[in-house]
C-alpha cells in the first residue's frame, strides 16, 4: 500500500512537469522556422548542398578552367604578358578556392583535395626535382607541397626576381621544356581532382549527404562538422596565423610559411576570403543570392543552445567572434609575409581572437549539437 | 528490539527454490561469453588495450599493467571462465578467475570506465560466495553429494539487492536541477536521433526530453520495488525491456540494455525458473533424478558469507554517497563521480592544451596525440584527476628527452550540460608538482554554478 501511495505521488509530479514543459514549450516554439524544421538536418544539408557547396564549387571550377587556359596559353606561348595573365588568373583561382577549401568532407576528404592543393610552404627542392623527373609520383603525401597553388605560387612568381628572369626560366634555360611540363601537369592534376570531386557532388554524393543526417561516426552532420572545425583550427587559425607568426611554435617565427609566400600581397586576401567562406557557411548564406538559409547557425538556434549565465545565444557569441576576427584580419597588410617580419603582434592578436572561436565551435557547439570530434590533432606539427 | 532480532532471524533461517539462481548463473556466464566475443571482435582489444601507448590506472590500483599481446590470453581466460560459469563446471575457480579476469580488464584504464562493468565485477563477486552451481550445474551432475534444491532465501536477495541498488541509486542521480528542471543532457542527445525512422520526429518536440528525464528518473526509483511485488512484477519487467530496449536503440551503451534485461529475470518466481529449467531438462533428457531429486536437501553457504555481505552492502549503499565530503560541484570536477551509479548524466566535451616548460625557458605545446588514442584524449580532457596522471606522463617522457625537471602547464576549456565552456584547471598551476590523493584537487578552477540535487 505505502508503496502504491508513494507511485502516485511521483506520477503526480511526472504530470505537472508534463504540463509545465508543454507550457514552456511555446516560448522556444516561436522563432520564425517552426523548431521542426529548424532541426530538420536534411534541410539543412539540402540548402547547404544545392545552394553554397555545389554553386560554390561551381564558381572555383570557372576561375580554375580560366587559370588553366590561361596555363596552358602560357605553356604553348611564354611571354611577359602571357605570364601576367597566367598570374591573374591564378591570383582569382587562389582566392577562388579558399571559398571551396572548408569543405574538406565527403568527396575532397576522399581525394584529400586540400592536401593535394594547398600544402605550403612549397618544397622548391621537391618541386625541381619533379621537375628532372617527369614520372615523379604526384600521389603520395610526401609530395604535397609539390603540387597545388603554392607550387604554382613558387613556378610563377618565385623562379625569378624579375618577369624577365621568370620568363627565362622557361623559354632559354636549359630545363625549360621540362619546367612548362611540369606547369602543366600540376595544372592537368588539378583538374583531374577537382573533375572527380565535382562530379560526385553533381552526382550520387548530395543524396548521400543530405540523407544520411546520423550524428554518428559517419554520418554526413558529423563528418561535415568535424571537417568544418578541423578546417578552422588547423587551416585557417594554425596554418594562415598560428604557425607563420610563431604563436603555436613556441616562439619560433616562420615568416616564410605564410600561404602565397612568393606573390607576397596576396596572403591576407586569400585569409580574408577563407573566413568570410567560413563565416558564410556558418550563417547558411546563400552563394548566389546572398540571403541566410538553413544552416548550422539555425540549427544551434532551434535546439536552443546559449550560454545559461547570459543568455545570450551561442550563434550570437560566434558571429560576434567571427567579427572581431575579421576585424583584426581587415586590420593586417596585404602581405602577411611583411607583417609577420615588421607587426608580429598584431599576426598572433588574429590567433589568439581565432582560438576563441576554435574553442566555441570544437566544443560549445559539438557538444549541444552532440557530435563527438573524431579527427586527431596535430597542433605544433 | 527482541522482535526485530526474531524478525532478522527467521528471514535468515528462510530457505527458497535455487531455481533463479541457476538460471541466472547459466544467463550471466552466457552473457559475459557473448560479450567477451563481440568486444574481440570489434577489434577492441587491439584498439583500447594493446595500441595505446599510456594507461590510466585507477588511484591505488596502479599495479595493473598493460599486457600487451598476452592481453589476448586474459580474454581467453575471461570467456572461458564465463562459459565455465554458464555451464557450472569447476565453478567456484571459474567465478574467481572470471571476477578477477574481468576486474583486471576493467581496472586497466579509466578510459574505458562504464558503470555496466564495474556491476558486472560486483556481481562476479558475489556469485563467489553464493551456491549458483548446486544445481542443475555440470558440476553437481558430476558431484551429487552438493547436489541441493533449496539455498537460504538471503542467497537470491542479495543479488536483487545489488539490482536494486544500481537502479535506484541511478534514480537517485538523476534528482538533480540539470536532470528534472533544464532535462539535461537529454535535452541535447535527444535531438541528435530526430532522424531514426518512426519515433524520430518526436525528439524534436520540445518537452520530449523533459518525459524522457523524468520517467527515466522515476523508472530507475520504483523498478526494484516494482519488480519485487509479484503484482506489479509483470508489467514491471515489460517496462525494463521496453526501457533497456529505448535506450539500446538511443544511445551506444553497447551490452549494457542486454544484462539488465537478464539479470533483472531474478525477481521472477521460484516457479518461472524451474519451469525454465524443467523445459531445457526435457529437451536434453537430464535424468529425472538429477532435476527432481529424491532426497530433499537445502545447501548453507559458510557462516562467514554473511558477514563478507554484511561488509559489502555497507560499502555498496555508503560509497556513492563520497561525493558529499568533496567541496565543489560534482558534475564539474567528477570527484566521487565513479562507482556511484551516475549513469549518463553528463553532456561533457573539452579542449585541453599542454604545455611543458623548464627553467632554461625551454618550452613546447604538446601534440596529445603523440600520446593518447582518441578515445583517450576525450575523457582525458574533462576529467581532472586524468588531466593529472596525463601530466605526470608528459613530465616523465620531457624528464627523459631534453627538458631538465619539466613543468606542465594545462590550458583547459570545458563545456558541461549545455553550458558555455570554461577553463577547468587553473592554468597557472604546475601540475608536474602536484600529486593525486582522495582530497580535493584545489587547481581545479569552481564551476561557479550549483546544480542542486544528489
Amino acid at each position: 500500500m505505502k508503496v502504491f501511495n508513494w507511485k502516485n505521488t511521483y506520477f503526480l509530479y511526472f504530470l505537472t512537469s508534463l504540463l509545465w514543459a508543454c507550457g514552456g514549450s511555446g516560448e522556444v516554439n516561436n522563432p520564425p522556422t517552426p523548431t521542426d524544421e529548424g532541426k530538420n538536418r536534411t534541410i539543412i544539408l539540402t540548402h547547404l548542398a544545392d545552394n553554397i557547396i555545389i554553386p560554390a564549387y561551381a564558381n572555383f571550377k570557372g576561375k580554375f578552367d580560366i587559370m588553366k587556359s590561361k596555363s596552358d596559353a602560357f605553356a604553348s606561348q611564354p611571354s611577359i604578358s602571357s605570364l601576367g595573365e597566367f598570374r591573374t588568373a591564378w591570383s582569382e583561382a587562389y582566392i577562388e578556392w579558399q571559398k571551396v577549401e572548408l569543405f574538406d568532407f565527403g568527396p575532397a576528404e576522399k581525394q584529400t583535395l586540400h592536401s593535394f592543393y594547398n600544402i605550403y610552404p612549397a618544397s622548391e627542392k621537391g618541386i625541381n626535382d619533379n621537375i628532372t623527373n617527369p614520372n615523379a609520383n604526384l600521389e603520395v603525401p610526401a609530395s604535397n607541397a609539390q603540387q597545388g597553388f603554392p607550387a604554382l605560387d613558387y613556378l610563377i612568381n618565385g623562379v625569378g626576381k624579375t618577369d624577365t628572369e621568370i620568363l627565362v626560366y622557361y623559354t632559354t634555360a636549359a630545363d625549360a621544356t621540362q619546367r612548362i611540363a611540369y606547369l602543366k601537369r600540376l595544372t592537368s592534376r588539378m583538374e583531374l581532382l577537382l573533375g572527380k570531386v565535382t562530379t560526385d557532388w553533381n552526382g550520387a554524393y548530395r543524396e548521400t549527404f543530405i540523407t544520411k543526417t546520423s550524428l554518428d561516426i559517419g554520418g554526413s552532420t558529423s563528418l561535415m562538422v568535424n571537417g568544418l572545425v578541423l578546417h578552422y583550427e588547423r587551416y585557417i587559425r594554425s596554418g594562415k596565423f598560428g604557425i607563420p607568426s610563431g604563436a603555436m611554435m613556441n616562439g619560433v617565427v616562420s615568416a616564410e610559411k605564410v600561404e602565397a609566400f612568393y606573390k607576397k600581397d596576396l596572403s591576407q586576401i586569400l585569409a580574408k576570403s577563407a573566413h568570410q567562406a567560413y563565416v558564410d557557411f556558418f550563417n547558411g548564406k546563400a552563394i548566389k543570392t546572398g540571403t541566410e538559409g538553413p544552416s548550422l547557425k539555425t540549427y544551434l538556434n532551434a535546439l536552443g543552445a546559449k550560454d545559461s549565465s547570459t543568455g545570450k545565444s551561442l550563434t550570437d557569441l560566434l558571429n560576434a567572434q567571427f567579427d572581431v576576427n575579421k576585424a583584426r584580419i581587415d586590420g593586417l597588410k596585404l602581405n602577411l609575409y611583411e607583417e609577420v617580419k615588421t607587426n608580429n603582434q598584431a599576426m598572433k592578436d588574429v590567433y589568439t581572437e581565432m582560438q576563441k572561436a576554435t574553442r566555441m565551435l570544437k566544443v560549445d557547439m559539438t557538444s549541444a549539437m552532440s557530435i563527438t570530434i573524431t579527427y586527431t590533432d596535430n597542433d605544433g606539427d | 528490539m527482541m522482535v526485530i532480532n526474531n524478525v532478522i532471524q527467521k528471514y535468515f533461517q528462510k530457505t527458497t527454490s535455487v531455481a533463479p539462481l541457476a538460471v541466472f548463473r547459466i544467463c550471466f556466464g552466457l552473457l559475459m561469453l557473448a560479450s567477451i566475443v563481440r568486444f574481440w571482435s570489434k577489434g577492441w582489444i587491439e584498439q583500447l588495450y594493446i595500441k595505446p601507448l599510456y594507461f590510466f590506472p585507477f588511484y591505488g590500483f596502479e599495479f595493473i599493467k598493460p599486457l600487451g599481446e598476452y592481453t589476448y590470453l586474459l580474454f581467453i581466460i575471461c570467456g572461458t571462465s564465463a562459459l565455465l560459469v554458464a555451464f557450472g563446471w569447476f565453478y567456484r575457480i571459474a567465478i574467481v578467475s572470471l571476477f578477477l579476469s574481468f576486474t583486471y580488464i576493467e581496472l586497466l584504464d579509466k578510459s574505458t570506465y562504464l558503470n555496466h562493468y564495474y556491476f558486472v565485477s560486483l556481481v562476479c563477486f558475489l556469485l563467489i560466495f553464493l551456491p549458483a552451481h548446486v544445481y542443475f550445474s555440470v558440476d553437481a551432475y558430476k558431484n551429487r553429494k552438493i547436489l541441493a534444491q533449496h539455498i537460504p532465501q538471503w542467497n537470491i536477495d542479495a543479488l536483487k539487492l545489488m539490482l536494486g541498488i544500481l537502479y535506484f541509486y541511478a534514480g537517485l542521480a538523476k534528482i538533480n536541477s540539470d536532470w528534472l528542471v533544464h532535462a539535461l543532457p537529454l535535452k541535447i542527445w535527444l535531438p541528435a536521433r530526430n532522424d531514426i525512422p518512426i519515433i524520430g520526429f518526436l525528439f524534436n518536440l520540445s518537452w520530449i526530453p523533459f518525459v524522457f528525464s523524468w520517467f527515466g528518473c522515476l523508472y530507475d526509483l520504483c523498478i526494484p520495488f516494482l519488480l519485487s511485488y509479484s503484482r506489479t512484477r509483470l508489467f514491471a519487467y515489460f517496462a525494463v525491456v521496453v526501457f533497456h530496449v529505448l535506450t539500446a536503440l538511443l544511445f551506444p551503451i553497447g551490452v549494457f540494455p542486454h544484462v539488465m534485461i537478464v539479470v533483472a529475470l531474478i525477481f521472477f518466481s521460484s516457479d518461472f525458473h524451474q519451469k525454465i529449467i524443467d523445459k531445457v531438462s526435457t529437451w536434453v533428457k537430464f535424468p529425472l533424478e538429477f532435476i527432481r531429486p529424491s532426497a530433499f536437501k537445502t545447501y548453507f553457504p559458510s557462516s562467514y558469507v554473511k558477514g563478507v555481505f554484511a561488509v559489502f552492502f555497507m560499502i555498496q549503499l555508503l560509497f556513492p554517497f563520497r561525493y558529499l565530503l568533496y567541496s565543489d560541484e560534482l558534475f564539474w570536477t567528477e570527484e566521487g563521480y565513479r562507482f556511484s551509479w551516475r549513469v549518463m548524466l553528463l553532456e561533457k566535451a573539452g579542449y585541453v592544451q599542454f604545455t611543458v616548460k623548464d627553467k632554461d625557458g625551454k618550452q613546447m605545446i604538446i601534440n596529445n596525440n603523440a600520446f593518447l588514442t582518441t578515445l583517450q584524449e576525450k575523457m582525458m580532457s574533462t576529467q581532472p584527476d586524468m588531466i593529472l596522471q596525463y601530466a605526470h606522463i608528459l613530465r616523465d617522457y620531457y624528464a627523459k628527452n631534453g627538458f631538465d625537471s619539466p613543468e606542465i602547464y594545462v590550458d583547459s576549456y570545458v563545456a558541461l550540460n549545455g553550458r558555455m565552456g570554461k577553463p577547468l584547471i587553473s592554468p597557472t598551476t604546475n601540475l608536474a608538482k602536484e600529486t593525486e590523493s582522495f582530497y580535493h584537487k584545489s587547481w581545479i578552477l569552481p564551476l561557479n554554478e550549483n546544480i542542486k540535487g544528489f
